[in-house]
């Protein structure tokens, strides 16, 4: 059923496992013997460690579609989205110090513009319609003479809604302003050829797709006026952009799960599309629950739902064994109702009771299943010990 | 140190909370709603003695075990002992974190409620002239 002897886990938008591909790739690369050595080390070892580098940089290359050269190593979306938007702001303040981005971004991006704000940068921040959409008519008239970075994320982490980042990629690079994107939920999960999209930036990790965690890569474009200040320093590394000694296994590790997503993406993504409906289909019925984020623009890999009369706290308990999430990982022990929701229109209440589920490669029918049975009776409990106390 | 921010004993009320719901006829009912918090008791009294209490509670699982602790404790107690109820005893023994303690004393204001909603014989230990 997907599960250890004790849990059911429905949450791989938060992390998933290492593809047991991955690990055999990956095992070799840590002890003597393997190619454990300094990759920037100019001897064989050096070498032969460089060279495994480079084949994984390769790898992800060719799932991007972008050049080799494009693409720094970092520890993660995290790291990324900080030397994005940190390094691309501070480049390019001499020529104004405007930016923008939406309250929906994951915290990686939407705290370091909170920050730049406190450091004299002005920031936009945009909402989206009720599908959790922007309309690229909108992103238009917030850029300014002085405007120099948009980050939209793709697939939000919280609600599976898919940006149309083709469309506001175009409206950026017509007024030359750069456009990041958070891709750690969409990377090896749709087809990207950043090659051809008017991207300029963009954030990835390994965990999302079945890679080892520690391990990020931002995307850099090669073109005229696009290039992020290093936020750390010491050693030259990857030209000096994240210096630091390169992570061989974890490098060699997201090089391969890159491989296995692309080789394996399609296939993946109808899976996902009929566990996603399969959930949905056996809850929708029950008073009062509505799906966060349009049914037509979302991920099928997330659904997110929330029910009148519930209280999400409660409601994550009672769902034990299931591991989904209530908000996204990285803010599941805030109180607060989650910001993108509340973006979405949703009251205080509604949003609190938002509960994320995820499906992952490993998720089988049998998984799913129980999620509905075990959401049905939790909902069901929580309502009968409140009765008659929320309107 | 635990990651789990739930004790064994917060799951086991949780899980088995016997004493939600109504009672036909109580001798005292009160209910609180607040921004997180929703809740209702109601006591069956007895020649001064709960003999049965319910409660309704939409909330976090903090408020729902220490709804129930407190259903099970109080049961077969005099009234009076409703009025000197206070959250402390139960933060500790279950225990709640710091942070749920408003949530708490929602339950410390219900509970002294439905002990003042009830005639309360005078403590024949007190002198009371």
């Amino acid at each position: 059923m997907n599960s250890d002897a004790d849990i059911v886990y429905l949450d791989y938008a938060a992390t998933t496992p290492v593809d047991p591909r991955v690990i055999d790739v990956m095992t070799p690369l840590f002890g003597a013997g393997g190619d454990f050595a300094n990759p920037s080390s100019g001897h064989t070892a050096g070498r032969r460690a460089m060279a495994r580098v480079e084949r994984a940089t390769g790898q992800l290359a060719e799932l991007l579609g972008c050049s080799e050269s494009e693409l720094v190593w970092t520890s993660g979306a995290t790291e990324s989205d900080n030397l994005a938007i940190t390094g691309a702001a501070r480049y390019r303040a001499d020529r104004g110090r405007h930016l923008i981005t939406m309250p929906t971004e994951h915290k990686a991006v939407s705290d370091v513009f909170v920050r730049l704000e406190k450091q004299g940068f002005e920031v936009s921040w945009l909402y989206p319609d009720a599908a959790g959409l922007l309309d690229p008519a909108e992103l238009e008239a917030a850029i300014r003479p002085d405007t120099q970075l948009v980050s939209i994320m793709h697939v939000n982490n919280e609600t599976g809604v898919i940006q149309d980042i083709e469309a506001l990629g175009a409206v950026c690079r017509a007024r030359d302003v750069l456009f990041h994107v958070d891709a750690a939920q969409s990377v090896g999960k749709l087809p990207l050829d950043l090659g051809s999209m008017p991207i300029d930036l963009l954030s990835t990790t390994a965990h999302k797709i079945y890679g080892p965690k520690g391990i990020g890569a931002l995307y850099v474009a090669d073109r005229p006026g696009c290039h992020v200040e290093p936020l750390i320093f010491g050693g030259g590394q990857q030209g000096g952009r994240r210096p630091g000694t390169l992570a061989v296994p974890l490098i060699a590790g997201f090089g391969a799960a890159a491989s296995v997503a692309m080789a394996e993406m399609q296939q993946n993504r109808e899976h996902l599309q009929a566990l996603n409906d399969r959930l949905w289909q056996g809850i929708r019925d029950l008073a009062g629950v509505v799906r966060n984020g349009g049914a037509d623009c979302t991920f099928p890999g997330i659904l997110n739902v929330s029910i009148e009369d519930v209280e999400g706290e409660s409601l994550l308990l009672a769902l034990e064994p299931l591991c989904v999430a209530t908000g996204s990982a990285c803010n599941s022990k805030s109180q607060e109702p989650s910001p993108v929701l509340r973006a979405l229109g949703r009251s205080d209440l509604l949003a609190q009771s938002a509960v994320r589920f995820s499906f992952g490669r490993p998720t089988t029918r049998e998984a799913v299943d129980f999620a509905v049975a075990r959401y049905r009776e939790a909902v069901a409990r929580l309502r009968s010990i409140a009765t008659g106390l929320v309107a | 140190m635990s990651s789990d921010p739930y004790s064994a004993q917060v799951r086991e009320l949780f899980s088995g909370a016997e004493h939600a719901g109504d009672l036909e006829k109580p001798a005292a009912r009160v209910q609180i709603s607040e921004q997180d918090v929703r809740l209702a008791l109601a006591a069956d009294i007895d020649d001064d003695i709960i003999v049965g209490l319910r409660f309704r509670a939409w909330g976090c699982p903090h408020l729902i075990a220490a709804a129930e602790a407190f259903c099970r404790a109080y049961e077969g107690r005099p009234v009076r002992g409703l009025l000197t109820f206070g959250a402390a005893e139960i933060m500790q023994t279950l225990p709640v974190p710091r942070e749920k303690l408003g949530r708490i004393l929602v339950l410390e204001d219900a509970v002294r409620s439905l002990g003042q909603s009830v005639r309360v014989s005078p403590d024949p230990g007190k002198d009371t002239d």
